[in-house]
């Protein structure tokens, strides 16, 4: 039963990892970030039934946290990507090619 | 048993909810998708017993960070005309597919071989915000403090980057 959680949490990763490399929208690039995010923690929750401890679920809360760092200050670039060029193609934003 | 059903049904959403994230070319059809997903994924929380997370994961994920992204999109009043032309997409998604199925498989393999467990409900507050947060205050202090120094460092940042710059000259 724990097997089918871990699975799902893989088929999940995977389908984020897809979405990151072949998509070039920014927005659904950063989602699928989100979503390899939400599949860890899918993975640490169920470890932690399978452990009967709560530090799986306590890492799982930390891991929120992040995200929610890390959707402020995507958000922020973001917008100011879209004032810079108008556009929301991550080929555009090669800036630091030099 | 029922709790093998709602096991297949919320597993089924998450998965139809990360393919149409994937595949919607308008992310607003994707953040739609995606809130699917994570509201499945609370689903499953509940039924591994976490009680906390489930409703953590209702509240900051589902309800706080997907409304700050749909409340971005619609700020920026994206036209289907705005989007990047995806001509070699579904190129791209076999290509992915194919690239990504052995690490898939690899990991499948690992997962394989741990022991066999039922997941009954736990009784015994398991998941409660009591035992997640003795733990939480007592083994990853450290941690806890750090994350928010790390919000912190976050807020900051936003408010530089997104607010209105008045240069000196």
């Amino acid at each position: 039963m724990i097997i089918d959680y871990l699975v799902l949490s893989i088929i999940l990763f995977c389908l984020g990892i897809v979405g990151v490399i072949s998509r070039r929208n920014v927005f659904t690039v950063f989602m699928a970030i989100e979503l390899m995010l939400n599949a860890a923690n899918l993975a640490f929750i169920a470890l932690s039934r399978l452990h009967e401890s709560m530090d799986g679920q306590v890492l799982a809360m930390l891991v929120m946290a992040v995200a929610a760092a890390e959707a402020a200050l995507a958000l922020a670039v973001v917008i100011l990507l879209h004032k810079h060029t108008g556009k929301l193609d991550t080929n555009v934003f090669s800036l630091l090619k030099g | 048993m029922i709790a093998q059903w709602l096991f297949f049904g919320f597993a089924t959403l998450a998965v139809l909810g990360a393919l149409g994230l994937v595949l919607f070319r308008h992310p607003m059809n994707g953040a739609m998708c995606f809130i699917v997903t994570l509201i499945s994924l609370a689903g499953l929380y509940a039924l591994l017993s976490a009680s906390l997370l489930f409703a953590l994961q209702l509240i900051v994920y589902a309800g706080a960070i997907m409304s700050l992204i749909l409340f971005i999109i619609m700020f920026l009043n994206i036209q289907i005309t705005d989007l990047p032309e995806e001509k070699g997409r579904w190129t791209f998604f076999f290509g992915g597919i194919v690239l990504i199925a052995p690490i898939g498989l690899f990991l499948l393999k690992i997962v394989k071989t741990l022991p066999e467990s039922s997941t009954t409900i736990i009784g015994d507050n398991f998941g409660g915000v009591k035992k997640v947060g003795m733990v939480l205050f007592r083994d990853w202090l450290l941690p806890f403090e750090i994350v928010s120094i790390l919000l912190l460092v976050a807020l900051v940042g936003a408010v530089v980057l997104a607010g209105k710059k008045e240069m000196a000259s």
